[in-house]
């Protein structure tokens, strides 16, 4: 409260410092009583402390207003003892005139601290802030930077669980620069439990993981139409029947042998040739997809292959395939044109560099020049999907124009 | 200009006009396990200035001289003598007291302190069972040579016992603990907790207490730990209190000893909490909070859900305008800062 | 108060002044006083050899020239007095009970060794048998002997006595003043030598104090002082025999300054060539050891042939105690637990970080 100009001028008499770590003293003696006039720097009273018995002096000449001071008690330092009302220039020159300031804080009740530590017990309900993602409506932060941040703690726990920071894109980051913090992991965690869960089987887990190693390079696609007239026609005369996705692998075969190194892997600064031309081939199995791999696939013609491939897929699609007949290829097909797709952009394996797809071949209408009209063609979309570190689009051009070649002189596969 | 209030004024007791009359100080509680000791253990004796018929500069002996006759001696100024004879007498089956006035002059027996007590056992075999007591830690306008925290730096020297009492009870058994240990110790209480701290009850027997060298959890938390020792603690707990209000339950840890340090409870709040603000009075550099936060990152790397913090004196010797030496330290607003810094991480 | 100078003069005026009894005591203590002088000097002279030969590491600091005045304090202490000697008191170590054997192992690192190689040379001691380790911050082991008295005066044990060396150097150090201070004060049966030997390590005196007589400080502290002639066997027997008596009979610190020089380099790494020709010449440099032989021969109390008899027997132990303690094994760091604290609740967290 702001002293009015016309009210008296109070002045705190305070209980001094008296000494290292002295925090109280006890009233001995009062030298003067309310109503009298003191001078400055006389003793007021006499306190004692743990060491000596000293004097409090008046601040300031004045009259003893209040006493509130009682002998035997003891106060704090910085306790007020009484007023001392002073002249209007005492209290210019001390600054009581100013705004007061602020007032000394009241001792807070102390929780007692037992042994244990523990205060009382609070019921506390902390209003905890909801986790909001950084950009609205994102649940992926756009801060690339923090976002990546994984501590200490939340790696430890994720290599407990076995989740990537790829399992985590979905989580909002509620820490500096929208970073998902161990709570926030948590939460998420828990959050899931009120979906249905199924464990994901072995398979599953095997191929998340390929496809997310793979996924770390740069992959382009290509694509190139092919007619498969004149290998459907061939295809009809034999007496064994191969299937396209072989017609498709010898092809391939002969062009990697021709062109080893678009499947050569890029090691640092290195580009590792192939040892030898073997080509797996994409079989769907079980909650998954299996790659047996025929081996030397370059060495052999396509009439030798037939009853291999055949095996092969059989024992593929009963999950029976020794670890012999599988990895170490250099190049994957895959024959997305059963379930009806006619493009696609899979992901290679990711200790391979190219994947050779096939789409689902379609009668569609061919400009014959010669003719001059459009002939009923049977074609079919044939991607190549590469990674871009090891070759680039024309070289991927050329791959499938050399298959292209090749497909239609079945005779010579 | 009315002077800053004191630190730690919203925290502590300053209940001191209608206390009644069985409330002991901290310093009462060092004073009577004193008095313990001379009465139980023919072989305590205490060596230190101003200690006898005055009965200490802080009192920490009053009336002690007199109910043990003998056996409380006053010391020339003479530090270095002072933990030399201690040492000497130690060797030959005592058990000596050293109170020095100020840890700050403690410098002047350095060397006895860290080349002969705590070399003595490793190089001999004989033990050196000697207590040094340093009235430890800043008070209002007490300046740069009687305000010092010098745990960290004895704590260097393997061989010694640093001990750091935040509380009346703990002061009491550690020191009773230091007294009966083998090793030679160095107790730090604190200047400003001697009056300002008080407790209903000590406790009757040593065994009832936490063992010296185990931490406390003087409050159990959720969002963040401190670790504190010694005036730091209620610090701590006054800045925990403060964070409730934004909806976290900070965890205290009291180390009680800074030698040795109890890393596994240290280690345990962090695994519970993710993180971690160490607050000492001493400076940085080398210091308590370093070695904890060494300690932590060292073997619970993975415990850490955001780098760890620590809070210390600013980089100066400690200055005696109580304004400057407000902020010279940690107060329990700077560390409630620290606190909503790191959990913002 | 200062005492007077207690030296005393040789011959038959000696002789025939003291009883028979006092003269036979005289005459043992020489003697044994001398048998340790000699083994003190061969000891020493193989540790010399045995640093030159590099066979000992870190330092070798060696008493040559002070045996006698180092004996002399050694020999009037017993069981039960405490006694912290310093650098050049090897002849005063074997008179208080120390050995040839625990010495070499010292200076060697052999395992077997009191200090087990966590301390060496002349480091050594057993402060639970009132045998000091000094610490190399000279005049600590001033307070330290006191406190030793304090105890024993605390537990009513009478007629014990303290007893240090030091030398002149050492009486610079706040804390040798600190130390002799507080023995005043507290009125303890305190013996202190003062070996002033010109000079420490390269210091000459005239850059190490100013007062012009070292004994002067008797004064200053309040304490009784004596002077010795510091290369004079019989002479420091006497006068320090004199100290002993009067600390045991309750007569307070007892300071004892003796002149003399030191005849090796600071250690065995330093040739001294800063000490002038004319000191090493003139009668402060002359060897103690020759001295003490010829003044106990003249006197009847020794023969030509029992010291050379007695110099080939010490000779012959020096030499096979040296060669049992090199096949002694080295301390193991694998077998150490590296743990500095006595209490055992505190060796057994022994990680890095350690407690």
């Amino acid at each position: 409260m702001f002293p009015s100009p016309d009210s008296p001028k109070l002045l705190p008499v305070i209980m001094p410092q008296l000494g290292e770590s002295i925090a109280e003293a006890t009233i001995v003696s009062v030298t003067f009583a309310v109503g009298d006039r003191v001078e400055a720097d006389k003793d007021l009273l006499e306190v004692e402390t743990n060491k000596a018995v000293m004097g409090v002096t008046a601040p300031c000449g004045g009259i003893l207003r209040e006493l509130s001071a009682t002998i035997g008690e003891s106060y704090a330092v910085g306790a007020t003892l009484g007023y001392l009302e002073i002249s209007d220039e005492d209290a210019e020159r001390l600054g009581l005139n100013d705004a007061p300031p602020p007032p000394v804080e009241k001792p807070k009740k102390k929780k007692a601290l037992g042994i244990s530590g523990a205060g009382e017990a609070e019921s506390i309900k902390p209003s905890r802030k909801a986790v909001e993602p950084t950009v609205s409506g994102l649940p992926v932060p756009a801060h690339a930077g923090g976002a990546s941040f994984l501590s200490p703690r939340m790696k430890a726990r994720m290599a407990e669980l076995g989740l990537h920071a790829a399992d985590l894109a979905g989580v909002a980051g509620s820490g500096a620069g929208g970073r998902v913090t161990i709570d926030d992991l948590e939460r998420f965690l828990q959050d899931l439990e009120r979906n249905t869960i199924s464990p994901a089987s072995s398979m599953r887990v095997a191929v998340a993981d390929a496809m997310r190693r793979s996924w770390t390079r740069p992959l382009a696609t290509v694509v190139l139409p092919i007619q498969l007239d004149i290998l459907l026609a061939h295809r009809k005369l034999q007496a064994v029947k191969a299937g396209p996705a072989l017609y498709a692998l010898r092809a391939l075969a002969i062009t990697l042998s021709e062109m080893p190194t678009v499947a050569g892997r890029l090691i640092g600064d290195r580009v590792i040739h192939p040892r030898s031309i073997d080509i797996g081939f994409a079989v769907e199995a079980e909650d998954g997809v299996l790659v047996p791999v025929i081996r030397h696939a370059d060495q052999s013609p396509l009439v030798d292959l037939i009853g291999r491939y055949n095996r092969l897929v059989e024992l593929a699609r009963a999950r029976r395939l020794p670890g012999s007949d599988t990895g170490g290829s250099i190049a994957t097909i895959t024959n997305y044109g059963v379930f009806g797709l006619t493009m696609a952009t899979p992901i290679p394996l990711p200790e391979q560099s190219i994947l050779l797809g096939m789409g689902a071949g379609r009668i569609t209408p061919f400009w014959d020049q010669e003719k001059k009209a459009f002939v009923p063609v049977t074609e079919a979309q044939f991607t190549l999907s590469f990674d871009h570190r090891v070759l680039d689009g024309g070289a991927a051009g050329r791959l499938l124009q050399r298959v292209s070649n090749l497909l239609s002189a079945p005779e010579e596969l | 200009m009315p002077l800053p209030p004191l630190p730690l004024a919203g925290t502590l007791s300053l209940e001191g006009s209608r206390e009644p009359m069985s409330s002991i100080t901290y310093l009462e509680a060092i004073r009577l396990a004193q008095q313990r000791a001379l009465k139980e253990d023919p072989r305590v004796f205490i060596y230190g200035q101003d200690i006898g018929v005055f009965g200490g500069a802080f009192k920490a002996t009053k009336n002690l001289a007199k109910e043990f006759p003998g056996r409380v001696l006053d010391a020339p100024i003479s530090e270095d003598a002072m933990v030399g004879l201690a040492i000497g007498a130690a060797v030959e089956g005592m058990r000596p007291i050293v109170e020095m006035q100020f840890a700050d002059f403690s410098t002047c027996g350095f060397n006895q302190i860290v080349n002969q007590a705590a070399t003595l056992h490793y190089r001999t075999g004989t033990h050196c069972p000697i207590v040094v007591r340093l009235p430890s830690g800043g008070t209002p306008g007490s300046g740069p040579f009687h305000s010092q925290s010098m745990e960290a730096i004895y704590a260097h020297y393997p061989g010694l016992v640093v001990m750091t009492p935040a509380t009346v009870e703990d002061a009491y058994t550690m020191l009773l603990e230091a007294i009966e240990l083998e090793d030679p110790v160095i107790f730090c209480e604190h200047k400003f907790l001697y009056y300002h701290l008080k407790a209903e009850n000590l406790p009757a027997t040593v065994g009832e207490a936490l063992p010296f060298g185990k931490a406390r959890i003087a409050r159990p938390g959720r969002d963040a730990t401190i670790v504190a020792y010694s005036a730091m603690v209620h610090e701590a707990l006054a800045a925990a209190e403060e964070l409730i209000q934004d909806g976290y339950e900070i965890e205290v840890v009291d180390l009680r000893t800074v030698r040795p340090i109890d890393t596994d409870t240290i280690l345990a709040s962090v695994a519970r909490t993710g993180r971690l603000l160490v607050v000492g009075e001493a400076w940085p550099w080398g210091g308590v909070a370093a070695e904890v936060i060494a300690r932590v990152a060292t073997e619970g790397f993975g415990l850490l859900d955001a780098p760890p913090q620590r809070l210390n004196a600013k980089e100066t010797p400690v200055p005696y305008h109580p304004a400057l030496w407000g902020t010279h330290r940690p107060t329990a607003s700077s560390v409630a800062n620290s606190l909503r810094q790191l959990l913002e991480l | 108060m200062t005492k007077a100078n207690s030296t005393k003069t040789k011959g038959s005026q000696t002789k025939s002044s003291e009883g028979s009894s006092a003269v036979t005591v005289a005459r043992d203590l020489s003697r044994r006083a001398y048998l340790t002088m000699l083994e003190a000097r061969l000891l020493e002279e193989k540790l010399a050899a045995l640093y030159r030969s590099g066979k000992i590491v870190g330092g070798v600091f060696l008493g040559r020239g002070q045996e006698a005045l180092s004996v002399a304090l050694g020999v009037h202490l017993r069981r039960g007095d405490i006694y912290a000697p310093l650098i050049r008191d090897q002849a005063g170590r074997l008179a208080f009970g120390d050995t040839t054997l625990d010495t070499l192992r010292t200076y060697l690192g052999s395992s077997l060794g009191s200090m087990r190689g966590r301390d060496g040379n002349i480091h050594r001691g057993r402060p639970s048998e009132g045998y000091h380790a000094m610490i190399s911050h000279l005049g600590a082991m001033v307070s330290t002997v006191c406190g030793g008295l304090v105890a024993k005066r605390f537990r009513g044990e009478k007629g014990a006595v303290g007893a240090t060396c030091i030398g002149e150097g050492g009486t610079s150090t706040g804390s040798f003043h600190e130390g002799m201070n507080m023995a005043a004060v507290e009125n303890l049966p305190l013996v202190v030598v003062v070996a002033n030997n010109q000079y420490s390590y390269s210091t000459p005196n005239d850059r190490q104090f100013a007062c012009s007589d070292l004994l002067s400080k008797a004064v200053g502290y309040g304490v009784a002082g004596h002077r010795a002639v510091g290369n004079d066997l019989v002479d420091c027997l006497g006068v320090i025999g004199e100290a002993v008596a009067a600390a045991r009979r309750g007569e307070g610190p007892q300071l004892v300054v003796a002149d003399l020089l030191r005849l090796v380099g600071h250690g065995e790494h330093d040739d001294a060539s800063y000490i002038p020709e004319a000191m090493k010449k003139s009668p402060l440099g002359r060897d103690c050891l020759e001295l003490a032989r010829h003044s106990l021969i003249e006197r009847e109390w020794l023969s030509h042939e029992e010291a050379d008899s007695w110099h080939k027997a010490v000779e012959k132990e020096v030499e096979e105690t040296a060669s049992k303690v090199m096949r002694e094994p080295a301390p193991d760091p694998s077998e150490e637990d590296w743990n500095a604290f006595a209490s055992p609740s505190l060796g057994r967290n022994l990680k890095l970080g350690g407690i």
